[in-house]
């Protein structure tokens, strides 16, 4: 495979193996799923809005639920083995906490439902860079699992 | 024929937007007690998935002020300033040197300020024009990567916006240039009503 990085928008999935990279631009409410299988070097990104898919639902990467599970099933048939496979988030901010009154929390529901997805396919986080009032862009690089996490204004950080 | 009929929906919402910027510039202008004029550079009808791209790219650093419209009307109303427009600004207003990255309680008020007045004239004079009351949320404001700004309208609207009315306007004082970006994110059943009431047959 060639060396390319990809950047997921909003309601895409991607899968790649190192060298080539993933990266999520410009998160706010949005979470960026990100599943490795480091024996592998293989990893997934899916970049998801909302919490839950309705029924029937035509994007499934739009949404934390249907999204995750999309995400995991193609690790799968990419060789990935779930015993190995581990999972990190980043996104789920609130970017207009004043709107709160009529704009429910939504980063914060996309983190759990992600999670809650998470536990049921028995795929453990290591590490999460979530919540907070702050958009992010996030990087990952599958050959070190790595993930380089840039706010507006904050120094970067590794998670 | 169905180009021509494109081109005249676009022209009547072009001149829809274009009153509603207009008179954002001259309730700026009377704010900043600057003689304010804007030309209106671009208008685009734009699919949800293409603003940010049509904005310069999700990554970049840029002021947002975001309300909603409650009652008759359904739309999401976003006014972007690029970085520098909207530091420019600030500092006009407050007379002190700004920081984006550390606003103190003063300068977010006055940020959440001018994206209030603007979003407010704007909705005053196109309201005025269709005859139809638009009645705000109190408006939010944040300076943040675009991609994260632009992902409440998306998440709260996504599902029933995808059509975007974008202004690019340029305030041009004596001295100085600010760039405005006006966005209207009207649900398919508010944008038929503006075009109804605009008497463009749709």
């Amino acid at each position: 495979m060639n060396t390319e990085e990809r950047v997921v928008g909003i309601a895409q999935m991607a899968i790649c193996h190192a060298p080539s990279k993933l990266s999520c631009l410009g998160l706010g409410s949005c979470v960026a799923v990100i599943l490795c299988d480091p024996g592998l070097r293989l990893g997934g990104m899916v970049h998801v809005l909302l919490p839950s898919a309705p029924n029937p639902c035509a994007i499934e990467e739009k949404y934390a639920d249907t999204g995750t599970r999309k995400l995991f099933k193609e690790m799968l048939v990419n060789g990935a083995k779930k015993e190995r496979m581990w999972a990190k988030l980043v996104g789920g901010a609130q970017m207009f906490a004043n709107m709160n009154l009529y704009v429910m929390d939504i980063g914060k529901q996309n983190a759990l439902v992600v999670r809650k997805v998470l536990r049921e396919l028995g795929v453990k986080i290591i590490a999460e860079d979530v919540e907070g009032s702050r958009g992010r862009s996030a990087y990952f690089d599958p050959a070190t699992g790595k993930i380089l996490v840039l706010t507006a204004f904050a120094p970067p950080r590794t998670i | 024929m169905a180009d021509e009929h494109a081109g005249r929906v676009l022209e009547t919402i072009k001149e829809f937007a274009n009153i509603g910027a207009g008179h954002a510039a001259t309730a700026l202008s009377a704010l900043l007690n600057v003689e304010l004029m804007n030309d209106v550079t671009s208008c685009s009808i734009l699919p949800m998935a293409k603003v940010s791209e049509w904005l310069g790219g999700p990554n970049q650093v840029v002021a947002g002020s975001y309300t909603q419209l409650c009652g008759d009307l359904r739309s999401g109303i976003l006014v972007v300033l690029p970085q520098d427009s909207a530091k420019t600004l600030l500092e006009h207003l407050t007379k002190e040197t700004i920081e984006l990255s550390s606003l103190n309680g003063i300068q977010k008020s006055a940020l959440k300020e001018v994206g209030n007045i603007c979003l407010c004239w704007y909705l005053i004079a196109v309201s005025k024009m269709i005859d139809i009351d638009m009645i705000p949320t109190p408006p939010d404001a944040t300076v943040d990567l675009l991609g994260a700004v632009l992902d409440i309208p998306l998440a709260t609207l996504g599902a029933r916006v995808d059509t975007v009315i974008a202004v690019h306007t340029c305030f041009k004082a004596v001295d100085r240039d600010f760039d405005g970006y006006f966005l209207m994110l009207p649900e398919e059943s508010t944008l038929k009503l503006i075009l109804d009431r605009m008497g463009e047959p749709h």
